[in-house]
């Protein structure tokens, strides 16, 4: 039940009336018609309970992009509801019905026993899942004094996922990726690189490639060829601990480090690799293994969609026990996390010999280019100072991710647009290099 | 003012310079025009109100300080009436407070009660015991229970001019009488004179002499039959002094208006009438039932969980402002250095490890001084030399910093 303004307003001009009839009669007389109005209208009042609520639509959307979902409302009651209906989502979905005026509530005409459709424009802001709260009409009585109200939950839940921008890359690096592929179709044979197949021998080949054993049972000479060793395995781990909330222009690092791991989990499995996923602060936020090359990347997305950063310290401890326990055979390791100075040595130096020991580690690292900016700022003396207190933290990284790279660490620092090229480009490097 | 007004509502493409911003970005006036659309209504409305009070004040009737005073020569006084009745041997005197006229009345004399506003409840029991006639202007409903009983206020009276159409003398010798814009008719009771009527009701009543008090009470609807500036219209001077002047003296009784706390003991809450009292009840009513409506609204409040906000570089920017806090030159010089160091080497050729080995310190100056056209001791100064003095040798040396790094570079 809802009152409306109309009731308040007749209210307000019955005051005017015990003026000049001064009697508690008058009173309730007043009191007794706004009763019956009420009453009246409720009564009359489209029948609100009646209706039920269905749903259909997009139950994913990228983050930035539109999704569409509708709700259907059906009648099931006898008589004909008009009645002014508001969907609830979270803000940051951003959700309007079409055709509304006031961007929030929609008007429905539904006759007894039919279906209305309302659709639902979301432009969500922000990752994760976005649930439907609930949805409520009220339907006002033929006086405008009262109406029924009534909030009904019509569960759906939409998630929104990584923008992965990083994505317009893919085509470049898969160019290079075949290139590499097809330069090692090479005969070299050397670490990294794997039996591909035999053929005649043609003349340039390099005569240490003959394979005498097949030579000997054909006419012909035979060589080997080599390629770059498929199969590898790759495991992605993305620290969400409260170094990953910060926010580097108005992204936090996160998502800068979905949208490079994403990117590379895409080559790589184009490449052949194996790619598992590990989101890990103090215990596992997420894990994809073992997903097949083309259900890889939506395992992956899906999976990191729900993400967000934790404000509690990374356990690297945790992460290495948790990964050296899934993992038996040498991988790579590409670890997205921040280079910060203080959870850097406390938290992963120490155990960073177990596992560099058995596998080959790379980290990825976002860098603030607004510290780029500071250290080139010149003028006045707050200027300086801001330029040396950033040229002090360029200071601190270099010498971070110079310590990294003496335990054989591959280091990936750049800025926010760059990283995910940069790491893709990196992990060419290490193939073309054949040292997966 | 209409244009400059309607020009933020017109779609974004506005001519350029039209206020002075091209982006969206609202500007103050914007916000202030936003504020004056959205309020304006209400600020016409008090507006009108507070100008329709100040009319209603002006063309209200004012009544001056001398109403009725017969000392008073103005147009409300009735110092006419006074210098006419002593004239014709009738002494006038005038009284200001009750006790005093009920003091001064004699049998032979004819007390004249007016502007019965000012009388508190205490002195209209007084005046139940003044002696001789009694003459009532405009009394109120309280004095005429006490004096005149069985007399009812009725409706007013527009008409100015009336006959008398009575048999009493005093009406029957002025005539015609202009009773002014307004004036008060009385219901009479059985046995009564009425004159002047106005349908069924009286301007001027008089109560014949009882056997109890023996005194004629006589009632006039209006006071301005007896005022300076009419008192010679129609018959109205006529029918003052016969009603004034019909004994051998005058007692004018015209109160001071009583002072706070002597009014009785009635409280503002027996003041107000019963209606207004339930009016501001119903007022109540009405905005409970507008607080339920704006109360209930259209589905919940949706509360989401947001992510922290904290920026990446809020540490480096936290050191900055420590720095300059402390005014840590030497730590600041340091870093600046060892930047610019930094950056510096590998231009050289040299190897980067030379860049902390403080060793390599005099070949890295030496190779810098070629390159540059600054002197050994200068560069030498500037890339390892003491903590600056102040903060302006602070922003030299940075200069001078980048100054070698540029002329290193282009060399």
């Amino acid at each position: 039940m809802a009152l409306t303004g109309r009731l308040g307003l007749l209210a307000l001009l019955g005051a005017v009336v015990p003026i000049f009839l001064p009697s508690w009669w008058t009173m309730l007389a007043i009191w007794g018609v706004l009763l019956l109005g009420v009453l009246l209208d409720l009564a009359l009042a489209g029948n609100v309970r009646a209706l039920r609520f269905h749903r259909t639509g997009d139950t994913n959307v990228r983050l930035g992009q539109t999704a569409h979902v509708a709700l259907i409302v059906e009648n099931l009651g006898d008589r004909k509801v008009k009645a002014r209906l508001r969907d609830v989502w979270p803000p940051s979905a951003n959700a309007t019905p079409d055709g509304s005026g006031d961007g929030r509530t929609v008007t429905i005409n539904v006759p007894p026993g039919e279906r209305r459709r309302v659709d639902m424009t979301l432009v969500p802001s922000r990752r994760g899942d976005r649930k439907a709260v609930t949805v409520t009409v009220r339907s006002v009585g033929p006086l405008g004094l009262a109406a029924r109200q009534l909030s009904r939950a019509a569960p759906w839940t939409l998630r929104v996922l990584p923008a992965f921008p990083s994505r317009r890359h893919l085509p470049a690096k898969l160019a290079r990726l075949r290139e590499l592929t097809g330069q090692h179709v090479a005969l070299i044979r050397g670490q990294g690189t794997e039996f591909d197949s035999l053929r005649e021998y043609v003349d340039g080949d390099d005569v240490r490639s003959i394979d005498w054993r097949a030579t000997a049972r054909r006419a012909d000479v035979v060589v080997r060829t080599w390629r770059p060793e498929r199969d590898r395995r790759i495991y992605l781990v993305l620290d969400t601990g409260r170094t990953s909330a910060g926010r580097v222009g108005d992204i936090p690092r996160l998502d800068c480090s979905m949208d490079a791991a994403l990117l590379l989990g895409a080559l790589a499995s184009r490449a052949g690799d194996r790619v598992d996923l590990l989101a890990y602060d103090r215990r596992v936020r997420a894990r994809v293994e073992g997903a097949s090359r083309t259900d890889l990347l939506p395992a992956m997305v899906q999976a990191l969609a729900p993400i967000e950063p934790e404000l509690i310290e990374c356990d690297a401890a945790g992460m290495v026990s948790t990964l050296m326990s899934r993992v038996r055979q040498r991988c790579l390791v590409v670890l997205l996390t921040e280079l910060n100075t203080a959870a850097i040595e406390e938290g992963l130096l120490p155990v960073l010999p177990q596992l560099t020991a058995r596998h080959l580690l790379m980290i990825a690292s976002v860098s603030d280019p607004r510290v780029d900016e500071m250290a080139a700022a010149r003028g006045d003396l707050a200027a300086v100072y801001d330029a040396a207190a950033a040229e002090r933290a360029r200071a601190e990284r270099r010498r971070l991710t110079a310590e990294l790279r003496k335990y054989g660490v591959e280091v990936v620092d750049a800025p926010p647009d760059e990283l995910a090229p940069a790491l893709a480009d990196a992990y060419l490097a290490l193939k073309a290099g054949g040292r997966l | 003012m209409t244009d400059t007004i309607s020009a933020p509502t017109q779609p974004s493409p506005a001519p350029a310079g039209d206020n002075g911003n091209g982006g969206g970005d609202t500007t103050a006036r914007q916000v202030a025009q936003r504020r004056w659309r959205a309020s304006r209504g209400i600020v016409l409305v008090i507006f009108a109100t507070v100008l329709v009070a100040i009319i209603l004040a002006a063309l209200k009737p004012t009544v001056t300080p001398g109403y009725l005073d017969p000392t008073e020569p103005g147009r409300d006084g009735t110092r006419a009436l006074a210098e006419v009745l002593k004239q014709r041997g009738t002494p006038v005197t005038v009284t200001r407070r009750a006790a005093d006229a009920v003091s001064q009345s004699n049998p032979s004399s004819v007390l004249v009660i007016t502007k019965p506003e000012n009388l508190t409840p205490a002195d209209v029991g007084r005046l139940r015991a003044a002696s001789g006639d009694l003459l009532l202007v405009t009394p109120s409903r309280e004095l005429l229970e006490a004096l005149a009983p069985g007399v009812f206020p009725a409706a007013k009276s527009l008409e100015e001019v009336a006959e008398p159409g009575c048999s009493l003398p005093a009406a029957t010798l002025a005539g015609r009488v202009d009773f002014g814009r307004s004036s008060e008719t009385y219901e009479l009771p059985s046995g009564a004179a009425g004159c002047y009527r106005a349908d069924e009701f009286a301007r001027v009543v008089q109560l014949p002499p009882t056997s109890a008090a023996g005194r004629t009470v006589t009632i006039i609807g209006s006071a301005t039959p007896l005022t300076n500036e009419n008192l010679t219209k129609e018959g109205n001077a006529a029918l003052a002094m016969n009603l004034a002047g019909a004994r051998s003296s005058v007692v004018w009784l015209i109160p001071d208006r009583p002072r706070a706390g002597s009014g009785g003991d009635k409280s503002l809450g027996d003041l107000i009438p019963f209606g207004v009292n339930l009016f501001f009840f119903q007022l109540a009513v009405a905005v409970v039932l507008i607080a339920l409506w704006r109360a209930r609204r259209l589905g919940p409040v949706v509360a989401e969980a947001l992510p922290v906000a904290v920026r990446s570089a809020e540490t480096v920017e936290g050191r900055a402002r420590l720095y300059r806090a402390h005014h840590a030159r030497e730590r600041a010089a340091a870093a600046l250095r060892a930047g610019a160091i930094e950056r510096l080497v590998p231009l050289l050729g040299l190897p980067r490890s030379a860049a902390q080995d403080p060793a390599a310190a005099h070949e890295i100056v030496a190779a810098v001084a070629r390159r540059t056209n600054a002197g050994e001791a200068a560069v030498g100064a500037a890339l390892y030399g003491p903590e600056p003095a102040d903060d302006a040798q602070l922003v030299g040396l940075t200069d001078f910093l980048d100054d070698l790094e540029r002329q290193v570079r282009e060399s």
